[in-house]
């Protein structure tokens, strides 16, 4: 039993290769089927997104080796001369290949570790090739097992537990801050577009009140409105700044518009409650001296930036222990492959009855009482003879029916009955 | 018997201090929840030992310096479930968990070495002031500990350059809210610890207790954390500041239980 893959991915390919060689949706039907007709293929699949192209499939070994035919077929489905497509290209066979489907699932093979999307994507694939019938035997079982092992390495490991996009991080910082955004109000300073991503993912985290100020008051009146706010008057900017915790600037002003000693009086009118800044606005319009006062947190967008880019290393990190849960779970589906052999089940089955019939002459021995060395004969030849008769048809039918697609089931289903060991 | 079960109590800990050490070594997360169930089973245990010896010796177990600590262990382990149910704060089990099972060391080890075997200690005063103070210490090390959290947040947050701790470490409200609440808790029971113990002295050793070094340190204590608990509630400190002090509060503690090892210079005078 054999598992072959060969794809291309944002690591071997660029874009203009990989839209190329994408599968459009509609043709991908046709185009499973045409992967289970090629010589020795039993079972296929085929991931296309826009990051990668993969066909996975499990494959009988013939003279020829199945992943050329599988490299060929990518090219001639897509119409282009296969040494033009051969440099991106990655094979892998057996455990490399199980492993590589593992990890795609688990999103520890995408541009951005821990992302969900891929997931749900190979789960589509999945389910295109069971209904077009290219999905029936182990290959089915270690998608089933990629699935598990992605829900595995999401919960045991932080690869998908922090921001990695600059107004996400923003809330996570806010939640560093104040523990839970529950009932804490914001302040807009200027109602740019960024400013607005950031308000709606503090308000769908539990920020209440929203307060919107703006030079032009009209435009804070149309974005008030939109995140069912309310928009204050610009002079009064800090009166409200005073009840808000968390403070959001993006205007266009050329200088700070909110100094330290601003901050320190805001502060004292707070009684030192603590406040997070985020200054998106380039120009800066809050100096960032006032990072260095107690109970205040001013992030400007490089820090922010900063931050992601922490988290990206630190999903990195993660990943490594990702990989070795994936490794685990790579060890468990070859040895549960191992017992789907039909080889070694003939073995064990011939010797479960051996010891049987053995166990069973010791125990009738002193029954017989004193038999002569023909008689001895006789009986050994006579039990022989039932356990050969009774294996006989098993054994064939064993050795033909395994090279079908469900023949898999049928030697699960052999062990299952003869109760042999898994 | 309390000692077999205080013994059981101290394998189970064990498993505190096992997950604490691992946690720093290589930070696996898996085994906290097994270390919280041994911290809590452990805890029962520590209870059973404490009501039994009380039965068996007709007093509260807490007349020697071991004894007294394994209070302390058993109230910290009782305080961190308390805490951990209210916060969800695994991080501070790092903190607690060896220092829970270190102070129950003693008392399960060895048991009769020094009992404060004075007959003028036999009271119901003795009984009051040390409950009373291992009660405030408790408290009080919460405050230490959530002190040490913040400060190492605040840094992560200001450098805006997270490291690990960032991501282990709960946010820094909850912090200060812990501290906070251990402190206001933990003041009374100082206070009436230091004023159960200056009636109880100057009743019995006369107006000489106070140039005892013990008492002038707890004096010193009782005055931090008076100061720290006024600055908050007036002067509206919170934050770093707050975390400062509640260190230096909780030196000066060390400095108090480890002045005398344990009891007052005037006892054997």
């Amino acid at each position: 039993m054999n598992f072959y893959l060969v794809g291309l991915s944002h690591k071997t390919a660029p874009i203009e290769v990989r839209e190329q060689l994408a599968f459009p949706e509609g043709r991908l039907a046709d185009a499973l089927q045409q992967v289970a007709a090629l010589p020795g293929v039993r079972e296929t699949l085929i991931i296309s997104t826009c990051n990668r192209v993969e066909i996975l499939a499990r494959a009988e070994s013939s003279p020829t080796d199945p992943s050329v035919g599988l490299a060929q077929f990518l090219a001639d489905f897509h119409q282009l001369p296969s040494q033009r497509i051969e440099p991106y290209l990655y094979r892998h066979h057996q455990r490399e290949a199980i492993r590589h489907i593992f990890r795609v699932a688990s999103s520890l093979d995408s541009m951005i570790i821990g992302e969900t999307q891929i997931l749900g994507q190979v789960k589509e694939a999945y389910a295109l090739a069971r209904s077009a019938g290219t999905l029936r035997g182990p290959l089915d079982e270690a998608l089933t097992r990629a699935f598990f092992v992605a829900k595995r390495i999401r919960s045991e490991t932080g690869i998908a537990s922090s921001a990695v996009s600059v107004s996400y991080a923003a809330v996570e910082l806010a939640r560093k801050i104040f523990g839970s955004l529950e009932g804490k109000r914001i302040l807009l300073v200027g109602a740019g577009k960024m400013s607005e991503l950031a308000a709606r993912h503090l308000l769908s985290h539990g920020g209440s009140h929203i307060f919107v100020t703006n030079r032009t008051p009209q435009r804070a009146e149309e974005m008030a409105a939109s995140l069912q706010g309310r928009a204050v008057p610009f002079e009064q900017l800090f009166e409200y700044a005073a009840q808000c915790d968390i403070v959001v600037t993006s205007t266009a002003a050329q200088q700070f518009l909110i100094r330290k000693a601003d901050v320190q009086r805001l502060l004292s009118e707070r009684k030192n409650r603590p406040m997070f800044l985020i200054d998106i606005a380039v120009p800066r319009n809050i100096d960032p001296e006032v990072n260095k006062l107690d109970n205040v947190f001013l992030y400007d967008v490089d820090d922010l930036q900063q931050v992601v880019n922490a988290n990206l290393q630190e999903r990195q990190r993660e990943a490594l222990r990702g990989e070795q849960i994936a490794e685990q779970e790579v060890e468990k589906f070859l040895r549960w492959l191992k017992t789907l052999d039909v080889v070694p089940t003939i073995i064990d089955l011939q010797s479960q009855l051996e010891q049987i019939r053995q166990q069973e002459l010791a125990r009738v021995e002193s029954q017989l009482g004193e038999l002569t060395p023909q008689q001895r004969e006789a009986v050994d030849a006579l039990t022989k003879g039932l356990v050969h008769k009774v294996l006989h048809s098993p054994i064939t039918e064993l050795k033909t029916l395994a090279q079908q697609p469900d023949g898999l089931r049928l030697v699960e289903t052999v062990r299952r009955i003869f109760n042999l060991k898994q | 018997m309390g000692h077999f079960w205080l013994r059981i109590a101290l394998v189970l800990y064990s498993l505190g201090l096992l997950h604490a050490i691992l946690t720093v070594v290589g930070r696996r997360q898996k085994i906290f929840r097994v270390a919280l169930g041994a911290i809590a089973l452990g805890a029962i245990f520590h209870l059973v030992a404490l009501v039994e010896d009380g039965l068996a010796m007709n007093h509260f177990p807490a007349t020697n310096l071991s004894e007294a600590a394994s209070l302390l262990a058993f109230l910290l382990a009782a305080a961190f479930l308390l805490v951990h149910w209210r916060y969800r704060f695994q991080s501070l089990a790092v903190l607690l968990f060896p220092l829970i099972f270190v102070l129950t060391l003693p008392a399960a080890l060895d048991r009769s070495a020094d009992t404060w075997d004075l007959p003028i200690l036999r009271t119901a005063w003795l009984y009051l002031h040390v409950s009373f103070i291992v009660l405030g210490y408790t408290a009080f090390f919460l405050t230490f500990a959530a002190g040490v959290l913040y400060l190492i947040q605040e840094r992560e947050l200001k450098s805006k350059r997270p490291r690990a701790f960032y991501y282990r470490l709960p946010p820094l409200e909850s912090i200060d809210d812990l501290a906070y609440k251990s402190l206001s808790i933990g003041f009374p029971f100082i206070t009436l610890g230091i004023v159960s113990g200056a009636l109880w002295a100057s009743s019995v050793w006369g107006p000489s207790w106070p140039t005892d070094p013990k008492i002038a340190w707890s004096f010193a204590t009782w005055v931090i954390y008076l100061l720290l608990l006024c600055a908050r509630w007036v002067g509206g400190w919170r934050g770093r500041k707050a975390a400062y002090f509640a260190i230096l509060g909780f030196v000066a503690i060390l400095a108090t239980w480890g002045t005398n090892s344990g009891m007052h210079s005037f006892v054997l005078r």
